[in-house]
């Protein structure tokens, strides 16, 4: 056999074996993968919109998806919001939640993010940011308060506290909310949030 | 605008080299001259822009339609590879003099991990074929802005009196880190 | 090349030619991911699992390939195995796999695999050649264990997660942000330059 068609022999074989071999791993992790990020997903929603039983994707765009979160009943619970927005060095992406009417955010939880550690990766923190976000009313736009009040009595009602030494990182969080919610709101009214199958009321 | 944040955001937030720790190799081996620092900084940015083109369409094209995004890693690999083999046979052709320059840095390109870190990190970030484009362009020029800086310094640490042990890598990667923290004053500069 | 023990093959790769103290190599994940013993040691073993495998298969089948295509043969099958390290993690260890993100895919491109495959694995016998890889893996995987642990302490007061310095300690933040990678680890050349200066001064 000549040089060059040994070599074309060998590459091939070598690829096709690989590409063999890649498929079959492919077809193995497949299920479970997909499953890993459903699972963290819906871990979420039942974070951010209590009594969870099930949940409905209802509007889905870049950087942003709503879900619908339902009893077992399927009755629509509130909204869960995840969203991606700039922060001070790379993107954040949150799990936001409300109810039906989206007046009210249930809570908040940070997915990814890049933030500084020790600093704006302390919205993360429960203590430090986002026991802020329990149960606030959001039918006003929400505001950052800075510098951050000692005692959460302080705050008025649509108030965050700031974390002190990272305010870029509080705000990039708060713009995004607020952007979410105004965006949300829009479809809701033009009735685009609708739950699909037999409860859909 | 957003393709403006793009290209801001990976020159100077986050830097290939400063903040991603990629091309270290070259960062460390090329960086003892500014003139073949520019020559390696140009020769990345180049094909780091094709690379994102060429990424893009393939993994829009075939890998994402038929569902094989388990030959990803291979495909972009093979692809970079024989990407930088035509770079260098086309620049031989119809440019000697940019071949003169480039050269031998070419080769080198391949083995870098700053450009399939773009491609997968393009693909990650889900890009579209503008952003992607931006994206490759603006990590080159970050690249190359950050083995220029450091060229400048190292030609300058040559005249100083280094502690044995540290001369060479040591003292550069030392380098590199202080300006990391310099780079770090342009973080939160998008909104 | 001089006939070496097995244990000499083995042993070369702690410290006499330790890919990263000693040859520079796969200098991005060691300052990339060791900003947690966590993070560091899965990196060492994916990297562990790509260079043991990729050894094995070229070394057995080294008489088959041209040397015009051994590159391009020795990335894909890199390639491959760097894939399955790769779905391996995302399936069964997802919050590592988001850790490493992307860096797990860039083994593929790590120095010290191809320059063993090219260097030793395509002249050497299968069993030499395991043993090779087996030393320089954990050469590596020292290495980024040693870069991890001072980065986790000192950067989180952390090892492995467990808090082991009180809290009267304030974190040094900036070693677990990339400038304390680069510092931490250009200290540790120049002290491994030193010992090797000692070592040798002395023999």
């Amino acid at each position: 056999m000549s040089l060059s068609s040994r070599m074309a022999v060998v590459l091939t074989t070598v690829g096709v074996l690989a590409g063999a071999f890649l498929s079959s791993i492919g077809h193995l992790t497949k299920e479970r993968i997909a499953l890993n990020k459903q699972r963290e997903i819906e871990k979420a929603i039942i974070q951010v919109v209590p009594g969870t039983s099930s949940n409905q994707s209802l509007y889905e765009e870049k950087k942003l998806t709503i879900y619908g979160g339902m009893d077992e009943e399927g009755a629509l619970l509130g909204y869960a919001i995840h969203a991606t927005g700039a922060g001070f060095q790379d993107e954040i992406t949150f799990m936001l939640g409300t109810n039906i009417d989206l007046t009210r955010i249930n809570s908040l939880a940070i997915l990814e993010q890049k933030e500084t550690p020790g600093l704006g990766a302390k919205i993360t923190n429960m203590e430090s940011f986002l026991r802020y976000w329990e149960n606030k009313d959001c039918s006003q736009p929400l505001s950052l308060r800075k510098p951050a009040a000692s005692s959460p009595e302080e705050l008025s009602p649509s108030e965050i506290n700031t974390i002190t030494g990272a305010t870029i990182s509080s705000e990039a969080v708060l713009n995004t909310v607020n952007s979410s919610l105004v965006k949300t709101r829009e479809l809701k009214e033009d009735g685009k949030l609708k739950l699909e199958g037999k409860n859909a009321r | 605008m957003e393709l403006l944040a793009i290209f801001i955001s990976a020159v100077l937030i986050n830097n290939f080299v400063l903040r991603y720790f990629l091309g270290i190799c070259p960062f460390l081996g090329v960086s003892k001259k500014i003139d073949s620092a520019v020559s390696m900084g140009l020769a990345v940015t180049f094909v780091m822009t094709i690379t994102a083109v060429v990424s893009w369409a393939i993994n829009h094209w075939i890998l994402i339609p038929y569902g094989l995004d388990y030959l990803k890693i291979v495909s972009f690999i093979l692809v970079i590879a024989s990407l930088v083999q035509l770079v260098e046979m086309f620049i031989r052709k119809v440019s000697p003099p940019l071949y003169q320059a480039l050269g031998i840095y070419l080769p080198l390109v391949t083995t870098n991990c700053a450009i399939l870190f773009l491609a997968l990190l393009a693909a990650l970030k889900e890009y579209n074929f503008l952003e992607s484009v931006v994206y490759g362009f603006g990590s080159g020029i970050g690249f190359t802005l950050a083995i220029i800086l450091i060229a400048g310094i190292r030609e300058q640490l040559d005249m100083a009196d280094v502690p044995e042990p540290l001369k060479g890598a040591g003292i550069s990667l030392i380098v590199a880190g202080i300006m990391a923290l310099a780079f770090f004053g342009f973080s939160g500069m998008i909104k | 090349m001089p006939a070496r023990t097995a244990s000499e093959d083995f042993t070369k790769g702690l410290w006499k030619e330790n890919p990263v103290f000693r040859h520079l190599l796969g200098m991005c994940p060691t300052l990339a991911v060791t900003n947690a013993m966590i993070n560091g040691l899965a990196m060492g073993l994916a990297t562990t699992f790509v260079l043991v495998l990729s050894s094995l298969v070229v070394s057995s089948i080294k008489k088959l390939i041209p040397s015009q295509v051994r590159i391009a043969s020795y990335i894909v099958i890199i390639a491959t195995f760097v894939t399955v390290a790769d779905r391996f993690l995302a399936a069964f260890f997802p919050p590592i796999s988001k850790n490493l993100g992307p860096y797990v895919p860039l083994i593929v491109v790590n120095c010290i695999i191809l320059e063993r495959q090219e260097a030793f694995s395509s002249k050497n016998t299968i069993s030499r050649s395991l043993i090779d890889a087996l030393g320089m893996s954990l050469g590596f995987l020292i290495a980024l264990l040693v870069l991890s642990a001072i980065r986790e302490i000192l950067g989180s007061g952390t090892f492995f997660g467990q808090q082991v310095l009180g809290t009267w300690f304030e974190p040094w933040i900036i070693m677990v942000l990339p400038p304390g990678a680069f510092i931490a680890l250009g200290i540790l050349l120049g002290l491994a330059n030193k010992i090797e200066e000692k070592s040798k001064s002395r023999r």
